[in-house]
């Protein structure tokens, strides 16, 4: 439980440093995606309460060794003892009707038969044992491949090869700078990819073999970053291919009928959503999102109310954006321009955005101003409830109720004072009392509450002196309090006297 | 009128106890608690496990409390070539008659069973000792036998020299209402004890001072002990509280919860009493609860005792609790 938290927290802090490099790239497929991913999984649980998978995994039941072995009464299998016979083949209880010695034929000589249970639960056993090797041999070859490509010269500058290929693609969208690996013209990459594969072929296994949900996570967030710092996104459907897929990996296991409609759903609504509202650099659907964004944000200004003032500037700069797509520029310039136009739409847009956060926060400000001022009187009030009824308790018909009410106001006023007795029983509240009160007050205390015991757990009614008493004690009580206490806890007793009153 | 009634009554009964106890306290000197203890076992109906270090006076507490009560009494020193059959009889092919006759065992004509060392029987004899004690009845060859009444059982369990034993599983000692120890005496007590035993032999001086049928009459009041629920909350919220304690493997079952109960009213009846407190509870509750929690592997350090003293401590009592009449919550 709380490691799934940890884990949601952690996605929600890698959420939020996306969005910074978002701001450098113009995609917001990634921002979306990451937090919707982790919402499916949440969303399950929250809807179809209950197993744990990993729990019930673990718990997998003990199958029983049932031994089958079956008695065979059938006088048919039984035969006349023969010296040598062994004497536990013999049946006795024929022998005795018989008159003559019986020995069963065949029935006891049969092994125990194994039933399918426990063939099954060795079958089981003997699978897990494998799956442990497994995934010790694939992790052995993954970080050999790693340490491999580390090591060896040729796979090294293979792979600085790779990056600056990456490098220059990237460039080639977003116009960065990069520091190019120096690498000679011409190096082959084969050793590199070959080492690669066979380090991914054993992530794949481990993955497989694991189940684990925090290397899906992971590996998410691996890709994630890749698009995003280096600013190569994959297109939205791709996207929605990727993490629907870890989405799926990530769901519990077993799934029902009714989980896996609801995952594919809740894929969807992510694919709708991605593709209509943050469709990143695929000028295909920029058109339909950026209408979908207009009326989103201005039915947001409607309930607010808060109009705000946008620049002029606004709808021109997205002129300025579909234009800057004509062909005839170069490729590389129309980046650049696309790159400040998004800056630019991110800075004007963003409040607006957050207008409904900020709706719903103002809304909850108010309510909790409005019922602020009031609380005080409605807690005094159920407290001075609460002690009227137990004063009205002191002079009950019923003794024995009134003996409790009675001797709990000896406790509410020792507790007042600070001498709480702890998790003690009455009875041995003794220790706690203060010292500065009169001579006997210890005896007669533990003499009521042996009454105040006898008035709460037995079922008879107690005899009308023991009210006297435990009023007695009462008084006893609050007049040594109110001598010995500090000003503080003199001002409690009267509060409460005041609230009884 | 009906208060001094029952005052009267209960005084009546009380003496009677008393009687019993000082009885029983010429024998075992010094150990009046154990031996109240044991009474109030005999009250709930329940049995006894002892475990202690030999020679302190096991089977003495036992032989002269079945005398002071005037209960019949049979002795089985368990050894591993104990078999069921001697504890609960068994039927014998007669050829002349050429039926089948039942041989009572050891459990059918005593009222006061003293299995010794019955971590030396193996586990087929303990089950059947076990079965009699739960169900309180013998069934031989399809035919059912009941025990004598009162029945109970008071097993000893030597904890030193274990070797050759079969430790009681789990299950069976969930049956035992309390394990008890006696412990050795202190000096004043040794030094009575062997005063006492120069001349003659002071079982012989224990007199019968209660009948069968007057402890069956106090097994019967006991049940009529008045438990609130008040009480019967705090029982419950202890137990679940050892079973989610996070030390324990195996926490108090309902079967303890119920014994828990029912040695809480032994115990207030004792004390003259017809109702249950949260003391009572408190006052039995390690002897009744230690032999039922089980602690994890990796909480060996901490025994159970302390568990049980932590939950005492922890686990609201019911006069704080508060679910009085007249207190509305």
């Amino acid at each position: 439980m709380k490691k799934r938290w940890i884990g949601y927290a952690a996605w929600v802090l890698l959420a939020a440093c996306l969005y910074f490099f978002e701001n450098n790239t113009g995609t917001r497929t990634v921002l979306i995606g990451s937090l919707l991913f982790p919402l499916i999984p949440f969303l399950r649980t929250a809807f179809f309460a209950g197993d744990d998978p990993v729990r019930e995994e673990t718990a997998r039941p003990q199958t029983v060794r049932a031994f089958v072995n079956q008695e065979t009464d059938d006088p048919g299998d039984v035969r006349l003892y023969r010296p040598g016979d062994p004497i536990r083949r013999i049946h006795w209880k024929l022998s005795a009707k018989k008159n003559e010695w019986l020995v069963r034929e065949t029935a006891t000589e049969e092994e125990p038969v194994e039933t399918e249970q426990t063939a099954v639960s060795d079958g089981s056993g003997r699978k897990r044992i494998l799956r442990k090797r497994l995934l010790w041999i694939s992790a052995g070859w993954m970080a050999m491949c790693v340490l491999l490509l580390w090591l060896v010269p040729e796979a090294r500058r293979g792979i600085q090869a790779l990056c600056n290929r990456v490098y220059s693609a990237s460039e080639a969208v977003n116009a960065y700078a990069y520091d190019y690996f120096p690498v000679p013209e011409g190096q082959s990459v084969t050793v590199a990819v070959l080492l690669m594969a066979a380090a991914l072929f054993a992530l794949a296994a481990q993955m497989l073999l694991l189940r684990s949900r925090a290397m899906a996570l992971g590996i998410t967030a691996a890709i994630t970053f890749f698009q995003v710092y280096f600013g190569l996104p994959l297109p939205a459907w791709a996207n929605i291919l990727v993490y629907g897929s870890f989405a799926l990996w990530m769901i519990r296991r077993p799934v029902d009928r009714i989980t896996a409609l609801f995952c594919i759903a809740a894929i969807l609504l992510t694919a709708l959503l991605v593709t209509l509202l943050f469709p990143g650099v695929d000028a295909g659907t920029e058109a339909a999102s950026e209408n979908v964004r207009d009326r989103l944000s201005r039915m947001a200004q409607q309930l607010t109310g808060a109009i705000e003032e946008l620049p002029e500037g606004e709808t021109e700069t997205r002129h300025v954006h579909t234009q800057s797509l004509q062909p005839g520029q170069s490729e590389a310039q129309a980046d650049r321009e696309y790159r400040l136009v998004t800056v630019e739409e991110e800075q004007i847009s963003m409040p607006r955005f957050f207008n409904w956060i900020k709706t719903i926060l103002l809304f909850l400000l108010v309510i909790f101003l409005v019922l602020v001022p009031f609380a005080p009187f409605l807690l005094l009030n159920a407290r001075k409830k609460k002690a009227q009824e137990e004063r009205q308790a002191f002079a009950s018909e019923n003794v024995s109720e009134a003996v409790c009410a009675i001797f709990r106001q000896v406790i509410t006023w020792l507790k007042e004072t600070g001498h709480d007795g702890g998790n003690l029983l009455y009875q041995d509240w003794t220790d706690a009392l203060p010292g500065s009160m009169p001579d006997g007050y210890a005896a007669r205390f533990s003499a009521c509450a042996r009454d105040y015991e006898e008035a709460a757990y037995s079922s008879h009614d107690l005899p009308e002196e023991k009210r006297r008493l435990a009023l007695s004690l009462l008084k006893e009580t609050e007049t040594a309090l109110l001598k010995t206490a500090d000003w503080k806890q003199r001002l409690r007793i009267r509060y409460w006297m005041c609230l009884c009153e | 009128m009906l208060f001094s009634l029952l005052g009267e009554v209960t005084g009546l009964m009380q003496s009677q106890l008393e009687s019993v106890i000082r009885e029983t306290e010429k024998v075992i000197i010094g150990k009046r608690t154990v031996i109240e203890k044991i009474l109030m076992t005999l009250l709930a109906e329940g049995h006894v496990l002892l475990n202690d270090v030999p020679g302190v006076g096991k089977t003495t507490l036992a032989v002269a409390l079945s005398r002071a009560v005037g209960l019949a009494f049979q002795r089985v020193q368990f050894t591993p070539d104990v078999l069921p059959s001697d504890l609960v009889g068994f039927s014998m092919y007669d050829k002349n008659s050429g039926e089948f006759v039942y041989r009572p065992g050891a459990i059918s004509h005593a009222n006061l069973l003293l299995g010794d060392e019955i971590n030396r029987a193996t586990s087929k004899t303990q089950s059947a000792l076990l079965e009699a004690m739960e169900e309180r009845q013998v069934t031989v060859d399809g035919k059912t036998y009941p025990t004598e009444r009162p029945f109970i059982v008071i097993a000893t369990e030597n904890s030193v020299g274990t070797a050759g034993t079969q430790f009681l599983p789990y299950a069976q000692l969930d049956r035992f209402l309390v394990r008890l120890s006696l412990g050795y005496p202190d000096y004043e007590a040794q030094m009575t004890m062997l005063r006492d035993r120069q001349a003659e032999n002071p079982l012989d001086s224990v007199a019968c001072v209660m009948e069968k049928d007057e402890l069956i009459a106090l097994q019967r009041e006991v049940r009529a002990v008045t438990v609130k629920d008040a009480v019967l909350d705090y029982i419950t919220r202890l137990t679940m509280a050892s079973r989610a304690h996070e030390a324990v493997e195996v926490g108090i079952s309902p079967r303890g919860a119920l014994f828990l109960n029912r040695m809480a009213k032994a115990g207030a009846y004792l004390d003259g009493r017809d109702y249950v407190t949260g003391g009572d509870v408190q006052a039995v509750f390690k002897d009744v609860c230690a032999h039922r929690v089980l602690l994890k592997e990796n909480a060996r350090e901490a025994s159970v005792e302390q568990v049980l003293e932590e939950l005492l401590k922890k686990v609201e009592n019911p006069d704080r609790k508060g679910l009085f009449p007249g207190i509305k919550k």
